[in-house]
């Protein structure tokens, strides 16, 4: 069986400036790996390669099995790749619900019918009780804490029964306890049978969860292995210390 | 043809002039000027004023219009820019300065009516021929002018620790606000040296051409043309996007009928648009000066 | 919103039924004329909300699409009969479907880009707009304008077909209005004005929901063009391309609350009274032009957001604090 996504020899260069050279990257079907690597060694870039959302100068990308190197970020969405942003990106002014809704499916009769349609009512009220946004439901996303903001980022994309979610730093900036809550989700769906793809600085959060550890340092792909091995190998080392 | 060609290119000077003002204040504060044709206008009425009151040549009344134009532009920028909101700035900031525009369009409709004006020099109809094609001399300096003034804001950009600031808040404004660099002063020098090169190519425009106090809709349309064809952000891009409209504009006029030449940068527009979403040298996001 | 659904219904019959039978009280020409022009604002102003209010794409060019509409209504007659008087009425669908279709592929390039990028076109395309319509004297009659036959309607009810069909357009821009903020086409809408890239990235139908409101918001536009052409009767290339028409559009949208039902009505009930109020003590127009940019400016400054909005979000607060879950969301619930 095919990985279900490989990135293959990807390079991208911003004016004179490489961001990504020759990197590569398998990610297995019902695996969770992790890309990590220093500040600036490409990992967002490599995302918005994979989701589309920037075009790569050279390389493919594979997606369970369909060449979607030029795909738009709606098509590869369709095909069931989706994304979170480091920043949490949700619409400031819609509920929680709405924000949920705004993810479901875009077929032309629903996008005629009810702006939340009883389907989509009761998927969103599902994804509501799971990460407990009850309390919030009917509020603007403005009104959440940012941790609220990330879960409900998280929760919008399972709208579109995903097969694989790229997280780009699920747990940044927000509090212990729910780092918690997140890893307790992305255990639960991984269960489910989804696959994930996850840019994480907090190594325990990747020691804890992740399995294999991908290993970027200035565009490169250094390493790929299980995370116990990740912290003595030399290279990563180098990466990570600047020796 | 070759005349049309000639003309277009001369008349490509004075727009590059006025696009790179307006691109250069879209590439500091991502606000598109949608004042920068009544700025223009202004500055040629007061150049008019300076010439029929006290006689003062329009291309010796640029050192004092554009200082007054870039205090206008100062003021425009604190005033009414400023205290926008963050979150929608982009589609707010386009109408503030559209109201802007129609502002100054009021204020010179009072101060000089309505009815074209024209800057009449001795030297307006005097022109060369040159291997049997006629180049008038006023073009020409206009044109050499601009080059000239589009060369020092070249160098203010490249040379000068003003420049740097702008430069580097352009490509990163965070890491140039880390790095110290007041926005604010920035974003109020930029709007006062977009509005200075306003008034210098405002001054030539009086020379060339008949204006009233609407002539700033004509004006703005094609500097915007200009400027998204170009771009938005890059001053050379500014300049290239003058050469291919002005020069395709004449080339209509003179082969086919003036009428359809307005026509011709619509068309352009829309198929530069059509292949290159982001202008001829535009970049992702963030440009570079 | 919930808990108060059945006021939206009432309000809109009791606005549309005090219309409707306004005319029959024996109102004077001077304000049934200064009725007919608000409610062409109305339709407009509520037309260019579907697409800068609800999409945050800011046209500047929307008069274009208005000179078009009374061109096209000038041109036809000029070679077909009128007999009723509401034959123009009749036309008036197919010139806003042909106007939508003309307005297609120049959104969809338009479009591709940015809000800034759109605002710039749009003046562009006004401006090319004005300029042909000077320039092509054979058909437009250049500077020297061109006339309609004078509609057959008896003097002391001149008006009142022309108020009648404008008040059915408001009801239809209305109804659109309602429908798409009912609709999921609203909720895609909002989220394209909030992030776009985002919206797009989670399957939002982005550009199918953009160029349905531009071709919509066009349509209706040149519909009041139309109209406004036959009750003139007489057109000039600078009143029909008058860019002072987009910005009124927009400014009543912005003063009574983009992306929001009754906003852009309460703003052209208000802004175009104020006008012919200003019209009236000032004079000309040209301390009318200062005073109008200065009251576009104070609006943005002081409130971006518009009247309604802003209400709703004083409201709100009052409320959330007495009953804890009757909240209102803060942005699109239609009012």
């Amino acid at each position: 069986m095919t990985p279900l996504l490989e990135v293959d020899g990807v390079s991208r260069s911003f004016g004179s400036v490489p961001a990504l050279v020759n990197a590569s990257l398998t990610v297995e079907r019902n695996s969770i790996t992790a890309l990590i690597g220093p500040n600036g060694s490409g990992k967002t870039t490599l995302f918005n390669v994979i989701t589309g959302n920037l075009r790569a100068d050279t390389g493919r990308v594979r997606f369970d099995g369909h060449d979607v190197t030029t795909a738009r970020p709606a098509a590869l969405y369709r095909r069931g790749l989706s994304r979170t942003y480091q920043q949490a990106r949700v619409f400031s002014q819609l509920t929680v619900e709405e924000n949920l809704v705004v993810a479901g499916g875009f077929g032309l009769a629903q996008l005629f019918g009810r702006r939340v349609n009883r389907r989509d009512r009761q998927r969103a009220t599902e994804l509501i009780d799971e990460f407990r946004l009850g309390r919030v439901a009917d509020l603007p996303a403005a009104e959440l804490s940012y941790g609220q903001r990330k879960l409900l980022e998280f929760a919008a994309v399972l709208m579109s029964s995903p097969t694989l979610i790229l997280l780009d730093e699920p747990t940044a900036g927000v509090n212990p306890v729910l780092i918690e809550t997140m890893e307790h989700h992305i255990r639960r769906l991984h269960a489910a049978g989804i696959t994930f793809l996850i840019v994480e600085h907090d190594m325990n959060v990747v020691m804890r969860l992740c399995d294999p550890v991908v290993v970027l340092d200035q565009g490169r792909e250094i390493f790929t292995g299980p995370p116990d091995a990740v912290r003595e190998h030399p290279a990563v080392l180098d990466a990570y210390l600047g020796a | 043809m070759v005349q049309g060609v000639i003309l277009g290119v001369l008349t490509a000077g004075v727009y590059a002039l006025m696009a790179s003002g307006q691109t250069l204040i879209f590439g500091i504060m991502r606000v598109v000027n949608m004042a920068q044709g009544a700025m223009v206008i202004l500055g040629a009425y007061l150049s008019y004023q300076l010439f029929t009151s006290f006689g003062v040549d329009p291309f010796l009344a640029i050192p004092a219009t554009t200082a007054v134009m870039f205090t206008v532009g100062v003021a425009v920028q604190l005033i009414f820019l400023r205290p926008l909101h963050q979150d929608d700035r982009t589609q707010l900031s386009v109408l503030v300065t559209f109201a802007v525009a129609l502002l100054l369009e009021g204020v010179m409709s009072v101060l000089w009516s309505t009815s074209d004006r024209s800057i009449n020099t001795g030297y307006v109809n005097a022109s060369w021929t040159v291997l049997g094609y006629q180049i008038s001399l006023v073009r020409l300096w206009a044109f050499l002018l601009s080059l000239v003034a589009l060369g020092l804001l070249h160098v203010l950009l490249r040379r000068t620790r003003f420049g740097r600031a702008v430069r580097a808040s352009v490509q990163n404004p965070e890491s140039a606000r880390l790095l110290g660099v007041d926005a604010d002063r920035i974003a109020a020098i930029g709007f006062g040296l977009g509005a200075a090169t306003a008034a210098a190519a405002g001054s030539v425009y009086g020379l060339l051409y008949p204006f009233n106090s609407g002539s700033h809709y004509d004006l703005i349309s094609q500097l915007l043309s200009i400027v998204v064809l170009g771009g938005l952000g890059s001053i050379g891009g500014a300049v290239v996007g003058s050469l291919v409209i002005s020069v395709s504009t004449a080339v209509v006029a003179s082969a086919f009928s003036p009428i359809w030449a307005p026509m011709t940068f619509f068309v352009v527009l829309l198929s530069v648009l059509l292949i290159r979403p982001r202008g001829l040298f535009g970049t992702a996001a963030r440009g570079a000066l | 919103m919930r808990m108060r659904r059945g006021v939206g219904p009432v309000r809109a019959a009791v606005f549309f039924l005090v219309l409707a039978v306004a005319p029959t009280f024996g109102l004077a020409h001077w304000l049934l004329t200064m009725l007919v022009f608000t409610l062409m604002f109305a339709v407009m102003a509520s037309a260019w909300n579907l697409l800068g209010g609800f999409t945050g794409y800011p046209s500047l060019g929307h008069v274009a699409f208005f000179g078009i509409g009374a061109y096209a209504v000038v041109l036809w007659f000029q070679h077909h009969d009128i007999s009723s008087g509401y034959e123009p009425f009749l036309l008036l669908p197919a010139i806003g479907l042909g106007v939508a279709l003309v307005g297609l592929p120049i959104a969809a390039i338009a479009m591709r880009t940015r809000a800034d990028v759109f605002a710039i076109v749009t003046i562009t395309l006004l401006f090319v707009g004005q300029t042909l319509a000077f320039n092509l004297r054979d058909i437009t009659g250049g500077a020297q304008g061109a006339s309609i036959v004078p509609a057959p309607f008896p003097a002391d009810s001149y008006e009142i077909p022309f108020y009648d069909a404008l008040v059915v357009l408001l009801a239809v821009s209305m109804g659109l209005t309602w429908a798409t903020m009912r609709s999921k086409v609203g909720l895609s809408l909002a989220a394209v004005r909030m992030d776009e890239d985002k919206a797009a990235g989670i399957g939002v139908r982005v550009q199918t929901v953009k160029l349905l409101a531009f071709c919509v918001s066009v349509g209706l536009t040149a519909m009041i063009g139309g109209i406004w052409a036959y009750y003139e009767g007489f057109i000039y290339p600078q009143f029909a391309f008058d860019p002072l028409i987009s910005v009124a559009m927009v400014l009543m949208t912005f003063l009574g609350g983009r992306a929001t039902l009754w906003g852009p009505v309460l703003g052209a009930f208000i802004l175009e009274l104020a006008q012919q109020y200003f019209a009236y003590s000032l004079g000309g127009s040209r301390f009318y032009l200062i005073a109008y940019a200065l009251v576009f400016l104070v609006v943005i400054l002081v409130m971006p957001r518009g009247i309604l909005p802003s209400v709703r979000d004083r409201l709100w607060r009052r409320g959330r604090r007495r009953i804890v879950d009757a909240q209102l969301p803060a942005g699109d619930g239609p009012l």
